[in-house]
């Protein structure tokens, strides 16, 4: 119930000139921006209609918002709008939103006349200016709402930070005059925290604050105070009260001060509540009397008494209280609830609504059947602890034969921190005895207790000791090194064949396919004699022979012998003049050494690893497959026709 | 549940934070340099909203600053004439203004003896024929071309009956009639909405005035009655001419000066 009247959801109302901005910027966003006088005229028209059409419908859906957050007076309680009527004046309000109604109205009228004038331009000039003119005249509009989008930004503020009252629920009212003690005594039964001073109207608009009283959930209003003059003299502070208490069917706690120091007799006040008594009519009805601290019914002088009492009749009842000595509040509190309970009941009773709960309602009560009595059966013990009970309540010495708590415990054994809770002594097993035994750790369903060894320390210190023993014997001293030469020689050997191994498995992870390779030619130019000798001596041959194969197996042996060894070598180093025309590599040329090749051969495979996810045949490979293949989109989808994409 | 005024009174209650003022004081301080970088950063729609924003507030100082300066300067009455004897080369300091006004008023005969019937807007733009029409095919097999439809606004009278179809040669368009125009008085500074009787010359061409086209320069007459002009021999004023002072066909409203 409460979320209906909940006005902190309407949302902020922007100024006339933000308000343009919005929509405005809006428009640029969200209609396309580039256009071309070379387009079809068609489409240009399009193009501007587009944003004519686009800007009227932003506004006009703005406008509507704004029209439709803000409560209509004549759809909300009337206690709403009563006090709208008293905070914001009523035909303001309306002019403002009529206002923005017509705006609304306005701008569609224009959007519609230009959209018909945009249909005849024939040039890009031309639509381009219309649009602008329906713009302008659009903001134009806006701009002349500037009052009406204030006014209705303060109010929305303002309607936001309304307490949130629920006109149909239990509710106690507190009224009358200011500095009377009202909002100390909604201190005292909520948790509102209002603001109590020592001057009047410090209270100046409504505050509700909730309570539980019997399980039910009560609001309590507190109203600023009333003075008592005619209702045309009231302001709006006061106005909030008497609206308050015109529309809120809820009990109503008249305050009235005896002691007279909020600075109006008691004269005043009585008068007070007898000008305002028609607006109690069918409510439960209480005149509290406050500060009894300081001046209670019994002090004050006869003829006030009796005044005070003459107004406590035709069902207003009276209560005393002090809130500042604490007495009183709650019996008060509870007498409004309880009158105001039995009032809510009754009426439901006389509504129609009851008797559909009623007709689902039966209460059986048995006849009688025989002659036999058969009183509730109470066990001995509970009948025990009754009289024990009783006596308590009479005897206050009798407190030391309750039984003893558990915190009596604690105090007689050291108190808090020395005095350990017994958790076992509630145990209930067959024998009370096993109450504290030590319950076994049971671990794969073996007793651990079953393997724990208890000579287990003395056990390896024994053996510690034995290994001492043998220790000092020299029995674990290692044989003398006596490696022979043999020995030597194949480990050796092993030694070299495992390096040798190493270094194959490097070379050939080294080794890559995309490397660029020498040919066979190259090779034969780059080795020399000696790294094959050596080669074939590592290879265990003898270095004789191995030169000697070289020799043989090596380059054919041509002019080049008799060719004097200078030339031989200036040949030989510069790769312009080449006898045998070889392909050159590429990927090697102008990189200095392997390090740089490697260093290039990595840069080389991290550029080409895009290339090789798209798969691309290469740079220039620009591709683009078909997207949406003719054959796999077309035809009819309905069912068993397109199984077979 | 916080209600009613619950800010200020929670800052009744417990006060502000201690550096409150303090902070205050350094963001108003700050704010200058972070409007400058926001200026600086700022770049599309917004920035040209932001660019306007800005110039609008800093001519807004400046006029201030000026009305400041010259509160603060000292000026000269040209009413306050030196009492006594005065200098010779001081003498003709006050005939200034008197010379001035005698200009204005020389100006003003000038104006008004330039002739009755000049107009606000003597010269306007030719326009040609096919940016006037357009050509509507007719025939079945949409091959005659004899028909045309005008594309600016035309005002077309009450009396105004259709030809048949067939014999109709000029269209002009519902879409672009007008019956009412801005009308703005000269002297009165006033703007009326009038409505136009109707069309007395379009400068362009006389097939123009018979087809009540209204352009840029265009003299209509306009119902006046509202106004309640009245002759200097005392008769009420209800016609009246007015020249068209905008390009109808751009802005989709018709703004016209009187002619008085």
């Amino acid at each position: 119930m409460t979320s209906i009247y909940n006005f902190k959801r309407i949302a902020p109302v922007p100024e006339s000139s933000d308000f343009l901005d919005i929509v405005l910027s809006k428009t640029q966003r969200k209609t396309p921006t580039v256009i071309h006088p070379g387009y079809k005229i068609t489409r240009i028209r399009q193009f501007y209609m587009r944003k004519v059409k686009f800007t009227q419908e932003t506004f006009d859906e703005k406008l509507r918002q704004i029209l439709e957050e803000f409560p209509v007076l004549d759809n909300v309680h009337p206690f709403y709008a009563d006090l709208m009527n008293v905070l914001y004046d009523k035909d303001h309000y309306k002019l403002a939103l009529g206002q923005i109604n017509t705006a609304k109205h306005l701008i569609d009228a224009v959007g519609k006349d230009y959209l018909r004038l945009l249909k005849f331009g024939d040039s890009l000039y031309r639509c381009k200016q219309l649009k602008r003119a329906a713009l302008g005249r659009m903001a134009t509009i806006m701009k002349r709402q500037k009052d009406s989008l204030s006014y209705l930004e303060q109010v929305r503020q303002h309607l936001a930070r309304l307490p949130s009252i629920d006109p149909n629920t239990r509710t106690l009212i507190v009224c009358g005059y200011p500095n009377v003690g009202k909002s100390s005594f909604m201190n005292k039964v909520t948790r509102a925290d209002v603001d109590v001073q020592p001057y009047a109207f410090t209270t100046k608009s409504l505050f509700v604050g909730h309570m539980d009283y019997k399980y039910l959930r009560w609001q309590v209003i507190d109203t600023p105070g009333i003075l008592d003059h005619p209702l045309e003299e009231r302001n709006t502070i006061e106005m909030q009260s008497i609206t308050a208490l015109a529309h809120l069917r809820a009990a109503v706690l008249f305050f009235v001060d005896l002691s007279e120091q909020c600075g109006y007799s008691i004269q005043d006040q009585m008068s007070l509540f007898a000008s305002i008594k028609p607006l109690f009519a069918n409510k439960p009805t209480l005149l509290v009397i406050s500060k009894t601290d300081v001046c209670t019914l019994d002090d004050v002088r006869p003829e006030e008494r009796l005044l005070v009492e003459s107004a406590c009749d035709g069902g207003v009842e009276m209560s005393q209280l002090s809130s500042y000595l604490d007495s009183g509040v709650i019996e008060t509190r509870n007498l409004a609830c309880d009158r105001l309970l039995l009032q809510r009941v009754e009426m439901k009773l006389k509504g129609n609504k009851v008797n559909s709960v009623l007709n689902k309602l039966n209460v059986a009560q048995p006849g009688r059947r025989d002659t036999v009595e058969r009183p509730a059966c109470i066990p001995t013990a509970v009948l025990e602890r009754r009289t024990r009970q009783d006596a308590a309540m009479a005897d206050a010495d009798a407190d030391a034969e309750r039984p003893a708590l558990e915190r009596d415990l604690e105090a007689s054994q050291g108190g808090p921190g020395v005095y350990n809770i017994d958790l076992k002594k509630r145990y209930m097993l067959a024998s009370d005895e096993w109450r504290h035994d030590v319950i076994p750790e049971i671990m794969n369903g073996k007793n651990v207790a079953d393997f724990i060894d208890p000579d287990i320390e003395e056990k390896l210190a024994e053996l510690e000791r034995e290994e001492e023993r043998l220790a000092a014997e020299g029995l674990y001293d290692s044989p003398d090194e006596s490696e022979d030469e043999e020995e030597r020689r194949i480990r050796d050997v092993a030694r070299r064949i495992r390096q040798r191994k190493q270094i194959i498995a490097t070379e050939s992870r080294v080794k890559d396919v995309n490397r660029a390779t020498l040919t066979n030619k190259q090779k034969a130019a780059a080795s020399a004699p000696e790294d094959f000798v050596n080669h074939l001596q590592q290879l265990g041959l003898d270095p004789e022979t191995a030169a000697s194969t070289a020799q043989r197996i090596g380059r054919k042996r041509g002019r080049s012998e008799s060719r004097d060894p200078a030339v031989m070598l200036a040949r030989s180093s510069s790769l312009a003049a080449r006898a045998v025309s070889t392909q050159r590599d590429r990927s090697t040329m102008g990189l200095k050494n392997a390090r740089q090749k490697s260093v290039s051969d990595k840069k080389k495979l991290v550029s080409q690893r895009q290339m090789n996810l798209m798969a691309r045949a290469g740079e220039s490979d620009r591709k683009i497959g078909m997207k949406m293949p003719k054959h796999l989109v077309t035809g009819k989808r309905s069912i068993g026709t397109n199984d077979r994409r | 549940m916080p209600q009613n005024e619950y800010i200020e009174e929670s800052i009744r209650r417990h006060g502000r934070r201690l550096d409150h003022d303090e902070r205050k004081r350094k963001k108003e301080a700050r704010k200058v340099h972070k409007d400058a970088a926001f200026a600086q950063k700022v770049h599309g729609l917004k920035a040209k909203l932001y660019n306007k924003k800005r110039h609008n507030e800093k001519i807004q100082m400046k006029k201030t600053l000026k009305m400041h300066d010259e509160k603060n300067a000292k000026q000269k009455t040209d009413d306050a004439v030196p009492e006594g004897a005065v200098p010779a080369y001081l003498l003709d300091r006050e005939g200034q203004q008197r010379a001035k006004v005698l200009s204005n008023m020389l100006k003003q005969k000038r104006k008004e003896k330039a002739g009755k019937w000049n107009v606000p807007l003597p010269k306007v733009r030719g326009i040609a024929e096919d940016e006037m029409f357009r050509v509507v095919k007719t025939g079945k097999s949409k091959t005659k071309s004899w028909k045309r439809m005008v594309t600016k606004p035309t005002f077309v009278g009450d009396g105004f009956t259709r030809k048949p179809p067939k014999y109709e040669r000029f269209i002009r368009p519902m879409a672009l009639r007008y019956k009412k125009a801005n009308v703005t008085h000269p002297e009165l500074k006033a703007t009326f909405q009038l409505p136009i009787i109707g069309v007395k010359k379009n400068p362009q061409s006389p097939m123009y005035t018979q087809l009540g086209v209204l352009t840029k320069g265009t003299i209509i007459e306009v119902n006046v009655a509202e106004l309640g002009l009245v002759t200097t021999g005392g008769k009420v004023l209800w016609g009246k001419y007015a020249q068209i002072t905008n390009n109808p066909e751009n802005d989709g409203c018709i703004n016209a000066l009187l002619l008085v």
